[in-house]
């Protein structure tokens, strides 16, 4: 650790270390494996209830300092660095499913516990909390906090639309509760709404509560393949042109069986577009669930196409978040499957994009992904439900090329009234790059923070505008 | 001359003439919504036809620290539009275009004025709906149903307001016009506004999502002899992993009222029906309407009927959507709440409702969307029996008590409003409510929109947590009468 | 204004989407809650203002509330009695006075009309000027049908096949004046459908238009005519083919609630919309096909006073290659409403174009209603759009051509060889 990087003495710390480790809470010295996108902590505390949550946070508010919360660590690189961390706490020992009454179909779970772990217990009962969490390991803490979710947001919607109640402490080690345990409640403002996709800025989650689905009786997939995706030329629509000028458009089958998919009666769950590199094939697959699934998956495949099929298991791909194809502009074709085992693991290295677009925009926006790729000499693989107006972007290229990328793809998004967000990029690309885009309520949203952490030490720095 | 009055000299400036009005026979015209036993003459209405115009009364109201209360159709069942007579009623009952029908995107944009009921008719001949249907969705606005997150029957599997709006064009208290979209990368403000029934400011356009309408929708209507056993059948429907779009509830005395107001023709002799509703992929449908029905014959209805047509399915709903009202039929006057609890603790609370039942002297009608546990019990009094109002009043407050106990809400749709605000700590604690008032302070620190609604003490945003003014907000409003 | 009427509002607001004030202003006080709001305020001892007069009088008495209230709430009744205490106690401007008693010395009385009918199609002409002078003169000349030609009804028109009923028909002034047609198929296809048609030669005004306007005496006195008249004729029932006579027939009982005498002999007189009685007798005659698509239009005094909505369309619904069409927003009235369009000439000009866009959007060949006053109303907005002359029919005319065989260019053409003669 080098003092260059806290300017408070050393007398101030080991007096707020003292108070930590006498608040009762677990810590410990933070090690090499506990660095947030960058930057070390000092400590690292386990808290293993809501109170010792408060406990540690009104030691970091007495002694200011700056805390970040961590779950399983899946997406800590996620968001700009903190501008500075003293604390990590690690959510871990928060893992209990404290409540499931199955009969009710609601579940509260403690912010560490995994999704898997709660999968497993939700299964035991036919049930399931129907988001597809895309990053294995991550935590509910973790899913609330950036708000990620997969495939089925095409019907469930995400984090925030099955959240019915939350645990939160306060920079000041307030507990607060916010809805409760019952599907339908609007007593008091949804605080809820407001930590999902905050990024541990305004505070810890404690405790998550969750509307739950049946497990449906079967599942069947639709697929098909598009050998071209994009077509150039004259004949897109109007709302392409503005994100591709140069005309340059989705092929008319591909842009037809979204749409066809996506207002089929036959009710899919999720449509999704898989392009693992935008100047190759794509695959759109679609996911039918619940009673007479075959039937009704193949009234779907139908509008996908003459090619299309029926699948009764899960493309290998479906629900995880793409892979940036190798950077293959300098000959490195050939290097494809070895380049893919060397990959740092969960993605690290890369830079993830999330692209957001109306539905009835959406594939000028996939076009746009394309002409960008090209115009930059950046390979980049797209994956996400483009019908829901939501899709990932990876790619993997040096500091220069990814901003050059991000921000061509940006002013191309947001022309079609879209918006590009990055989610992750590593250390070396991210100081060019503007994370966030444009945000229309931004002055707000920085009064709300003030409000809630007027000493900026949540997570400081890691949100849009600096919060 | 008083500070409304010289705000009222300038609206001129900001409005055309026949917008403003002041005349005082007309002003009580807006002394209440959908509640009628509070009431605030308001001080002055104001009738804006555009975002700009709804920001420029706003900017004035800031400008003279005056209390600002939007209104829509005024169909509100927790006096969430009571005006101030010390404010300014901002009424958008003008402002009902419809601005963009965006099929392809399965949007559309509309002026909060739009009823909910309209966006369906605009947008169904092409296959589409706007799924949450409050039961006044002929005539409630969007602007409203976004103040107070509505549901209605079908949001058991379709989800509430805020499931269903992309975005928004808000004028805040400070009289900025602000766009809140789910695109926006940052805090969910979008998901903070929708529910808090107008203290955060005022949707001046909201961005709908529209949905598919379903291939196949069946409608079953089962007469059961008992409520219990028309319990044990939303149990067992659940429990078998169908979810319908509507689960609704009605006991003998609610049937008894909406025969009479629309004569619905529900089976004779029921003490209990069950609406259920099922929709779908056609395939889908007749499965789980093969499984429902023989759940509720399993459970002892002795009527089973599915409608065969648009209009009879019309008529069952009919009974269902008009109930609240049509108690107006049966009883002089009543009381509408909103409780919702676990689903599985429904036999009790209905069972402790019904000794309230006799501990007050009282009848309690009850019509529930049974899915998802939000009970609506119309507690009936005269109000022209001396002492049977507070009784009525007493044991609504019971029955929220019950509700509380039972790990459920003090209201799943129709809000808090002023009517509620003081059962608020019974549900939250004042950490709880501190917090939230953060969110409130973050956007309207000088407390202008809406005051006295939601929260039960409201404290300036300046103060210190845990200092708190022990004011009644009803006597803070200073100037709500209560009937 | 009976307070306990006014109490049985319980202000949910279900009643708002279908006024068509406030469809127009969007304003509460222009609304039935509204409204009621303000007689609650006058009952409590609120003086009854100019402001409340106002919006009492732009209420077009349509009645869609009635059927929107779940609750129940008898606003028919409620603002009846309002209007007569306006009536009472509200000064009108000499302007208001001057029409209206020319209105009310003019309409009930078929003489007059008839004498009345050369001049209005002179008018017609002069409309632009009237408008200028004033609205109420110039609305009175748009709305005006051309002269049609004299149809004299025998006191007794004798059943065509096997007898099932003795009615009596009313004729009413304006049917009676401006469309005779349609009291002569109205004959035919009750003859046809096996009733002796008795026409009492003695039978004057119904009493509707004063009802409905806040002149309680003289509707009196002209409902004791009608029900004599009646009386003498010794029918089954009495069938009226003009939807607001037939609402203010079936409620004479209440009008002479005060005279026991005259409220069981009204009790006693059995009224029946035309279409509601051919319902319930069930269809002999043939029906020949008539290919045609018709948009049917809900008067409101038959659809919201009377309830009469199914009956209609199932007797247009049951002659063969006949295409019924909806028109969107049929519960919001097309502001004719009696004597409204003559009172309230703006808001009634909105409403009437307001309508006939939707009428328009239905692209049918006719319109078809049962009121002649809703025909006349959306035929002038037709007419205001530059559409041209919107052809226009009775249900019963529409029916006769059935039965008799006739073609669909018969039906609608008195509007267009009226074009052709002025």
């Amino acid at each position: 650790m080098d003092g260059a990087r806290d300017p408070r003495s050393d007398e101030t710390t080991e007096q707020a270390g003292k108070a930590l480790a006498a608040s009762g809470v677990a810590v410990r010295a933070a090690g090499a494996d506990d660095v947030v996108a960058g930057v070390p902590p000092r400590w690292v505390a386990l808290p293993e209830t809501a109170e010792e949550i408060a406990a540690v946070l009104r030691v970091s508010e007495e002694h200011d300092l700056a805390v970040v919360p961590v779950g399983g660590g899946t997406k800590l690189h996620w968001g700009a660095p903190p501008s500075r961390c003293d604390v990590l706490l690690d959510t871990c020992c928060l893992n209990e499913v404290v409540e499931h009454e199955a009969g009710d179909l609601v579940v509260r779970a403690q912010a560490g516990l995994t999704v898997e772990a709660l999968a497993e217990a939700l299964a035991a009962k036919g049930q399931e909390l129907a988001l597809d969490v895309p990053v294995p390991g991550t935590t509910i803490g973790g899913l609330v906090a950036t708000a990620i979710a997969g495939p089925r947001r095409f019907r469930y919607g995400t984090v925030r639309d099955l959240l019915i109640g939350i645990t939160v402490v306060l920079a000041d080690g307030t507990i607060a509760h916010a809805g409760g345990k019952v599907v339908k409640n609007v007593a008091g403002y949804d605080l809820g709404k407001l930590f999902t996709g905050s990024y541990g800025t305004l505070g810890v989650v404690a405790d998550a509560t969750f509307r739950l689905h049946p497990l449906p009786p079967s599942r069947t997939w639709a697929a098909a393949s598009f050998a071209r995706p994009v077509r150039s030329g004259p004949g897109g629509d109007a709302s392409e042109e503005a994100s591709a000028p140069e005309a340059v458009r989705l092929a008319g089958e591909l842009h037809a069986a979204l749409a066809a998919a996506a207002g089929s009666q036959a009710e899919p769950v999720a449509v999704e577009l898989d392009w693992p590199d935008v100047t190759g094939p794509a695959t759109v697959a679609v996911l039918v669930e619940g009673a007479a699934s075959a039937e009704r998956a193949d009234a779907v495949r139908a509008l996908l196409g003459p090619e299309a099929r029926t699948v009764g298991e899960r493309p290998g791909w479906w629900g995880r978040l793409p892979s940036a194809p190798p950077p293959s502009r300098d000959g490195a074709r050939a290097e494809t499957d070895a380049g893919r085992d060397e990959e740092p693991p969960a993605g690290r290295g890369e830079t993830l994009l999330e692209l957001r677009a109306s539905p009835s925009r959406v594939a000028g926006a996939l076009a746009a992904v394309h002409v960008t790729a090209l115009e930059t000499g950046t390979p980049a693989a797209v994956r996400g439900s483009a019908p829901a107006g939501v899709v990932h972007v990876a790619l993997r290229a040096d500091a220069g090329r990814t901003a050059r990328f991000a921000d061509a793809l940006r002013a191309r998004v947001e022309a079609a009234d879209g918006r590009l967000v990055v989610l992750s990029a590593p250390p070396e690309a991210a100081d060019g790059l503007d994370r966030w885009g444009r945000v229309g309520a931004l002055a707000l949203m920085r009064r709300v923070k003030e409000r809630f952490d007027p000493g900026g030490r949540m997570s400081p720095g890691r949100f849009v505008g600096g919060i | 001359m008083s500070t409304l009055e010289r705000l009222t000299a300038r609206l001129g400036a900001a409005l055309p003439p026949e917008a403003v009005i002041t005349d005082p026979v007309r002003l009580r015209t807006y002394e209440c919504d959908g509640l009628t036993y509070h009431r605030a003459t308001p001080g002055v209405v104001v009738l804006p036809e555009t975002a700009e115009q709804v920001a420029a009364v706003v900017r004035l109201c800031a400008e003279f620290g005056v209390p600002f209360v939007a209104r829509g159709s005024g169909t509100g069942l927790s006096g969430g539009a009571l005006p101030r007579t010390d404010g300014v009623l901002i009424v958008t009952s003008r402002m009902r275009r419809i601005l963009e029908i965006d099929i392809a995107g399965r949007r559309a944009v509309v002026e909060p004025g739009v009823t909910n009921l309209a966006i369906t008719e605009a947008v169904r001949d092409q296959g589409y709906y706007y799924a949450p249907d409050p039961s006044s969705q002929q005539i409630c606005s969007i602007g409203g149903n976004v103040a107070e997150n509505s549901g209605g029957a079908h949001c058991l599997k379709y989800g509430f307001t805020v499931n269903h709006v992309l975005a928004l064009q808000v004028v805040t208290p400070d009289g900025e016009i602000v766009e809140l979209s789910e695109q926006d990368a940052g805090y969910d403000l979008l998901g903070a506004f929708i529910g808090s029934e107008g203290t955060l400011g005022i949707a001046t356009a909201i961005t709908v999502r529209l949905s598919r309408a379903p291939e196949a929708v069946t409608t079953l209507l089962a007469a059961f002899t008992d409520i219990e056993s028309g319990g044990q059948a939303v149990s067992a429907v659940i429990a078998a992993g169908v979810l319908p779009a509507a689960i609704e509830m009605m006991d003998a005395l609610a049937i008894e009222a909406a025969e009479a107001a629309v004569h619905c023709g529900y089976p004779p002799g029921a003490g209990a029906v069950l609406v259920v509703e099922l929709d779908g992929p056609r395939a889908e449908v007749e499965r789980q309407f093969t499984a429902v029905e023989r759940i509720c014959r399993d459970t002892g209805a002795f009527e089973v009927r599915v409608a065969a047509s648009a209009e009879e399915r019309a008529a069952i709903w009919k009974g269902r959507k008009s109930a609240f009202a049509a108690v107006g039929r049966i009883s002089p006057a009543y009381i509408v709440q909103d409780g919702v609890v676990p689903r599985t603790a429904l036999p009790e609370v209905l069972a402790g409702i019904d000794r309230l039942q006799d501990e007050y002297g009282i009848r309690v009608a009850n019509v529930f969307h049974a899915g998802d546990g939000n009970l609506h019990p119309l507690v009936l009094f005269d109000d022209s029996v001396p002492g049977e109002g507070e009784r009525a009043e007493a044991a609504s407050g019971r029955i929220l008590d019950l509700c509380i106990e039972h790990g459920g809400s003090i209201t799943g749709e129709h809000g808090v409003g002023v009517d509620k605000a003081r059962y608020m700590p019974r549900m939250f604690t004042p950490d709880d409510l501190d917090t939230m008032q953060l969110v409130r302070c973050a956007f309207d620190p000088e407390g202008l929109s809406n005051p006295g609604k939601v929260f039960p003490t409201p404290r300036l945003c300046g103060e210190v947590p845990g200092v708190r003014k022990g004011v009644h907000p009803l006597v803070e409003a200073g100037l709500a009468e209560q009937f | 204004m009976d307070p306990e009427l006014i109490k049985d509002c319980v202000h949910c607001g279900f009643c708002l989407p279908t006024c068509p004030t406030y469809v127009l202003w969007g304003e509460e006080m222009d609304s039935p809650r509204g409204r009621i709001h303000l007689m609650g305020q006058h009952v409590t001892g609120t003086p009854l203002t100019g402001e409340m007069a106002g919006h009492f009088d732009a209420c077009l008495g349509c009645m869609a509330c009635v059927t929107a209230c779940p609750s129940g709430v008898r606003y028919d009744r409620l603002i009846e009695e309002t209007r007569a205490v306006v009536e009472r106690e509200h000064e009108r401007t000499p302007e208001e006075r001057a029409i209206r008693a020319m209105v009310f010395a003019l309409f009930p009385y078929r003489r007059r009309l008839r004498m009345m009918r050369l001049p209005m199609a002179l008018s017609r002409r002069l409309q632009p000027f009237l408008d200028r002078v004033n609205p109420s003169l110039g609305a009175m000349a748009e709305l005006a049908p051309p002269p049609a030609r004299p149809v004299r009804l025998p006191p007794l028109v004798r059943a065509r096949r096997r007898r099932r009923a003795r009615v009596g028909l009313l004729t009413g002034c304006v049917q009676g004046e401006f469309f005779p047609q349609v009291n002569a198929a109205t004959a035919r296809v009750l003859a046809l459908e096996g009733c002796d048609v008795v026409i009492p030669p003695g039978q004057g005004c119904c009493g509707a238009l004063s009802v409905h306007s806040g002149r309680p005496a003289e509707a009196r006195r002209f409902a004791r005519r009608t029900i004599a008249a009646f009386e003498r004729a010794g029918v089954d029932a009495v069938v009226v083919n003009a939807a607001g006579c037939g609402s203010s027939m079936k409620e004479y009982a209440d009008l002479l609630a005060d005279d026991p005498a005259w409220r069981e002999r009204a009790e006693a007189m059995r009224t029946l919309d035309l279409a509601e009685f051919l319902v319930e007798l069930g269809p002999l005659a043939d029906r020949h096909p008539l290919p045609i698509s018709v948009a049917y239009h809900d008067a409101c005094h038959l659809a919201h006073a009377q309830g009469v909505r199914s009956q209609p369309r199932a007797l247009l619904g049951g002659i063969p290659e006949l295409e019924l069409r909806e028109i969107a927003e049929s519960a919001v009235c097309c502001g004719s409403a009696g004597t409204y369009n003559l009172f309230q000439p703006e808001p009634a000009r909105e409403l009437g174009d307001r309508k006939a866009e939707r009428v328009l959007a239905t692209g049918a060949d006719l319109l078809v209603s049962a009121n002649p006053g809703c025909t006349m109303q959306i035929a002038a907005a037709v007419r205001r759009a530059g559409k041209g002359e919107i052809r226009v029919a009775h249900t019963v005319e529409v029916l006769d051509a059935s039965l008799r065989g006739l073609g669909p260019g018969t039906l609608g053409g008195a509007a267009r060889r009226a074009r052709g003669n002025s």
